[in-house]
This record gives structure tokens, sequence and C-alpha cells, in this order.
């Protein structure tokens, strides 16, 4: 029962991993996972809400 | 690898690019490093002949903003001029392979050597640097191989500089720029957010033309491209010295094109050729668009330099005229006291450097200051 596993996925904007279950050539379970994580909520909060827009364009 | 044809200028032959556009684009360069004219037949003999070197572009805590603003560099077909000097063996967000298929580009390319290193994005160091792993492995490991076996790295924008917004307070990942993750290696900072595609270009242009990085700061910026402030060659200085400012956004004062220093604008702060060199092929910049600088050529820009729309603090001579230098020492001591607020004093340190060396050794390119 091999697990296949892509990370990273190449041509997108981001950090992405892929798994795969597959069982007798199917895919019976599959997995995402965002790999990269900032924190932009956290750095956000108490801040001037007129610089909001400079951080959230560049998430 | 793959090197077909040595020799840029064949390969651009190819694609249609002439020997004149090829010539214009080493002016341009030339221009950028703020070289006499003499070099631009220098420059083209070293491109015209160069091997290409192998790059590997690495992106950890990234928006891709930086690589989006490499890729539309265009000063002519600078994007074919540059991805056809250099051999682009490892780029995430543009490359064909995937997976372990795209691991093994990374891999063969670190096992050869002699590469160059572009890296675009924060690096986690917070409970083992788990927030940014790729292929399994973390960010902080990643980095420390590549770029210390590196020829030498260049980081673009300013994550990688010294961790961009993601270390903003309260920094919730521990993210750190390069020179603070991977201490001493040859290192070069082109920070912005993003950077200026030309800087990255004339970046790699001197290197292959020279052997060597170009001259840097204390802060490893290279002095063509931040030697000089904003303020100093900003096409709304006249208004600042004349006391016109805009006053409210719309107003009268804000379509006339008079100064945004009231309205908060950092560049008396800030070190960077945005108004000479200008984004999107000359096109224009934040200033001339009408909105105030942000200084994000500057360490923690995003602490120190925020709230953006406040206007900068006791700036000496404001609204009359007065000498730049005079002006320059009474921001510096500004920042320095947001730099100090933020416990970053180091960073007000190592700025006080480049600056003394700025206006005593006239890197000004424009010559007008002392």
């Amino acid at each position: 029962m091999p697990k296949v596993a892509i990370d990273p996925i190449t041509r997108i904007e981001g950090h992405l991993r892929l798994e795969v279950q597959v069982d007798g050539g199917k895919v019976t379970d599959a997995w995402s996972s965002s790999t990269m994580f900032r924190g932009m909520e956290l750095v956000l909060k108490g801040r001037d809400p007129r610089d909001a827009w400079l951080f959230t364009q560049r998430i | 690898m793959n090197d077909f044809s040595p020799g840029l200028e064949n390969v651009l032959a190819r694609q249609g690019v002439t020997r004149r556009d090829f010539l214009k684009f080493c002016s341009a360069m030339a221009a950028t490093l703020v070289l006499p004219t003499r070099y631009v037949e220098r420059i083209a003999d070293a491109l015209a002949t160069v091997k290409r070197p192998p790059l590997v572009w690495l992106e950890f805590q990234d928006c891709a903003g930086c690589s989006e603003a490499f890729l539309r560099a265009s000063r002519p077909s600078v994007g074919d001029i540059v991805l056809d000097i250099l051999s682009v063996n490892y780029h995430e967000t543009i490359m064909a392979p995937a997976g372990k298929a795209a691991v093994k580009s990374l891999d063969d390319t670190v096992k050869e050597g002699g590469y160059l290193v572009v890296v675009e994005g924060s690096i986690p160091t917070k409970d083992n640097g788990i927030y940014c792993t790729i292929g399994g492995r973390t960010a902080l490991d990643i980095a420390k191989q590549v770029c210390g076996k590196a020829a030498a790295t260049l980081t673009v924008g300013a994550c990688a500089f010294y961790g961009g917004w993601p270390n903003a307070t309260p920094n919730p990942t521990g993210a750190v720029g390069v020179k603070d993750a991977v201490p001493g290696i040859t290192l070069l900072n082109l920070p912005g957010c993003p950077p200026n595609p030309v800087n990255i270009t004339a970046t790699v242009v001197h290197y292959l033309t020279f052997g060597s990085l170009p001259a840097t700061d204390q802060l490893g910026r290279p002095l063509f491209a931040y030697g000089t402030r904003i303020h100093d060659n900003c096409e709304r200085r006249a208004h600042y010295d004349a006391g016109e400012y805009v006053e409210e956004w719309g107003d009268d004062h804000a379509r006339a094109g008079w100064c945004l220093y009231k309205m908060g604008c950092k560049g008396p702060a800030t070190f960077h050729n945005c108004p000479t060199v200008r984004y999107n092929d000359g096109t224009s910049w934040p200033v001339g668009a009408g909105h105030g600088c942000v200084g994000c050529s500057e360490v923690a820009f995003w602490d120190t330099m925020s709230p953006f729309y406040r206007r900068l603090p006791n700036v000496a001579g404001f609204g009359v005229e007065a000498q730049a230098d005079q002006i320059g020492l009474g921001i510096v001591g500004g920042v320095a006291a947001a730099f100090a607020a933020h416990g970053v004093v180091s960073a007000i340190r190592a700025r006080q450097q480049p600056l003394a060396r700025h206006e005593s050794d006239g890197v000004s390119a424009e010559g007008k200051e002392g």
C-alpha cells in the first residue's frame, strides 16, 4: 500500500505538499498541507488600520 | 548542466535581440552601477563570453512578490538576458519538475558547486524551524546547506534581508533574514518590498563582469543602489524645501504633486535609488504615483516606519530652505529613537556608518551634498 508524497509542488505561489494513499492502483485517500506559516493575523493585531493593506497585499 | 552555446550574445541573437539592443542593455547596467561609460564595452565583452553560472532561487517565508518583480524586469528583454546568462536550475515558482525531481535539481547543483543562490523570504527559527518546510526539510536546514556551499548568496527583498513582515512584532515564527540564519557566508542584500529588478540584474552583471560582488554598506547593501537617500533625489524635493505640502489626500496640493512628508513619507530616512531608477521599466515609483515612501529598504521598517501615515518626528529644517545634511541628521535621530524603542539598537549603529561614508565620500551619484 504505497503512500506517495509530492513536496514541493512547483509552479504555484507558496508552499504545498500532497500525500496520496494508493491501493491497488487507485487513490483511496489524500492529504494536502501548506508547509509554511507566518502568522499575519497575529502581526496585524493592534496596528493602525490604515496600514493593514500594506501587510495583507504581501500575503 | 544545460550549457549550450557559450556567450550570451549568440543566445540572444537566436532570439532576435540585436547587437544594438544588447549594447543598450550594457549601457543601462553601467549607468545603474554608477560606472563611467568606458565600462560599457567591458561589460559587453564579459557578458558576451561568460560561461553561464548555475543559480538556485530559494523561496522560504515569502509571497513570491520578489520573483514577480524580477520576472517583470524588462530593460531590453532583461528577462531574456538575465535568464539566459544564468542557468536557473531551481526556482519553485517557475520550474517544471516537482517533488523528488525538483529536490534532485537542487541537490545536483549543490553537489557540483560554484553556483549563486538567491534567497527570497524569511527563515523561521522558532520551534526548530517547523514553520517552513520544503521536501520535508526546514528552511533553516536548507539555507545552511545551500547558502553555505555557494559561491555567493544574494538576498532579495526585506524578508530575506532581516525577516520582513513575518519578523514584525510579535514575530510569531521567530523569522529572521539570511545574515542571522546563516552567519559568515559571502552575502549581498538587495532589500526592498519588492526590490527593483534593475538592481538585481545590475548586481548579477557586476558579478559576471568583475568576478566580485559590488561594494556594500555596513548592512551588506550595494552602494550603487542604496548609497543615496530617497529624499535627496526626490522629484518633489523642491516642494519640501519651499514648504509646499500635501495636507490631506485628494487636496489641491496632492493634485499639484507637492511634497508628501506630512502624509507620512519616509523618504528622508530611507536609502534606495527608486527616484532615479524607478519601477516597471522606469515608468513610475511610489512617490511619483502620489503615495509616500514606506521605507521598505530599511531594517525593521514594518515596526520602525509604521504607522505609515504618521509623519516622521522632528525633522530639522522642516518647512524652510535647509541643507540636506542637516535634515538627514535630524532624521537619523528620529529613527534611532524608534529603533531603540523596538530594542534593535544594533541596527542603528550599523545604519550610522554608511550614512557617514555616504556624506564624506560623495557616494551620491548626484553629488548634491555638503
